[in-house]
């Protein structure tokens, strides 16, 4: 399975791949809304993006937006991982077409609760 | 500086919004233990301890939206540069022998502040945007505006603080 981790800090970029990856997937990695674009146009079969929302050039938001107006994508999953915890910010984020929110801090256990909620769990992690 | 509940000044004060001493060491408790001591709770309440010269800063700023006019806050976090060094090597699961580039360490000490910071955010019940972090090692970049609230801990023995401001100009919003 592919995902896409979306987040201007390398460092929350290298955790959420390090999960990911533990648990086989294949992780490319973008530094903001628009970058992670350009990787999901050279990667249509991408299963999950994980989406931060305060990024420069183009935030999470938009992204989301921008997915969820291309039929192209409609079978890729977004999750926000983001800080924002505002009932308000949530609504919006999954109104507009985002699947999952994890708020920041998580765990690890978390992400994979998610993943399983999701059915995005590969099958040897959830025998 | 340090008393316990503190309300925002002026419009913040006016909206009910709040902030205590013991609602920031649940926030960094929630974090350090999430992010790096896989679900230890190893942050503590310290007796207080000053500045040094070799203090790193790593803040957010909040910009909330309130009926009677707009209003910014700034969360900074404070250590010594050798314990945003440990943050970082635990962040990103470095041996404790290697050696963390200036990037990687204001990039993982920044994250700190941006987490830290958006869970603050969450406290305050009014429409709010938040920045992304920043750090320095120089604390006028930092502690700017007026002093609102802050927290001494310690964190595996090392010292941190953890202090909130109210920007009193608008140019300070980033």
């Amino acid at each position: 399975m592919k995902a896409i981790v979306i987040d201007d800090s390398r460092t929350m970029r290298r955790i959420i791949s390090s999960i990911l990856k533990g648990v086989g997937y294949e992780v490319l990695e973008a530094g903001d809304g628009r970058e992670a674009l350009d990787i999901l146009t050279e990667n249509p079969d991408t299963d999950l993006c994980c989406i931060d929302w305060n990024m420069p050039v183009m935030d999470g938001l938009s992204f989301v937006i921008e997915v969820r107006a291309s039929r192209e994508w409609r079978n890729t999953t977004l999750m926000m991982v983001t800080t924002e915890s505002e009932r308000g910010q949530i609504v919006k984020a999954l109104a507009a077409g985002a699947h999952e929110y994890l708020i920041k801090p998580f765990t690890p256990e978390a992400i994979l609760q998610k993943l399983e909620l999701l059915g995005l769990l590969p099958i040897e992690e959830n025998a | 500086m340090t008393s316990g509940n503190t309300t925002l000044d002026g419009a913040g004060a006016e909206a009910g919004v709040t902030v205590d001493k013991e609602q920031i060491l649940s926030i960094v408790q929630e974090v350090l233990s999430a992010m790096l001591d896989a679900g230890e709770v190893l942050v503590f309440e310290s007796d207080p301890h000053g500045e040094s010269d070799n203090d790193l800063y790593a803040w957010v700023d909040m910009h909330m939206v309130l009926p009677m006019g707009d209003l910014s806050a700034r969360a900074v976090v404070r250590t010594e540069a050798a314990t945003a060094n440990v943050i970082t090597q635990s962040l990103l699961m470095m041996d404790p022998s290697e050696e963390v580039s200036t990037e990687d360490l204001a990039d993982a000490f920044g994250e700190i502040a941006n987490v830290v910071g958006g869970n603050v955010k969450s406290l305050i019940d009014v429409p709010a945007s938040l920045s992304l972090p920043s750090v320095s090692a120089v604390g006028s970049d930092a502690l700017s505006g007026t002093f609102l609230q802050d927290i001494d801990l310690n964190w595996r023995g090392m010292p941190l603080n953890v202090s909130l401001w109210i920007l009193t100009d608008a140019t300070e919003w980033s």
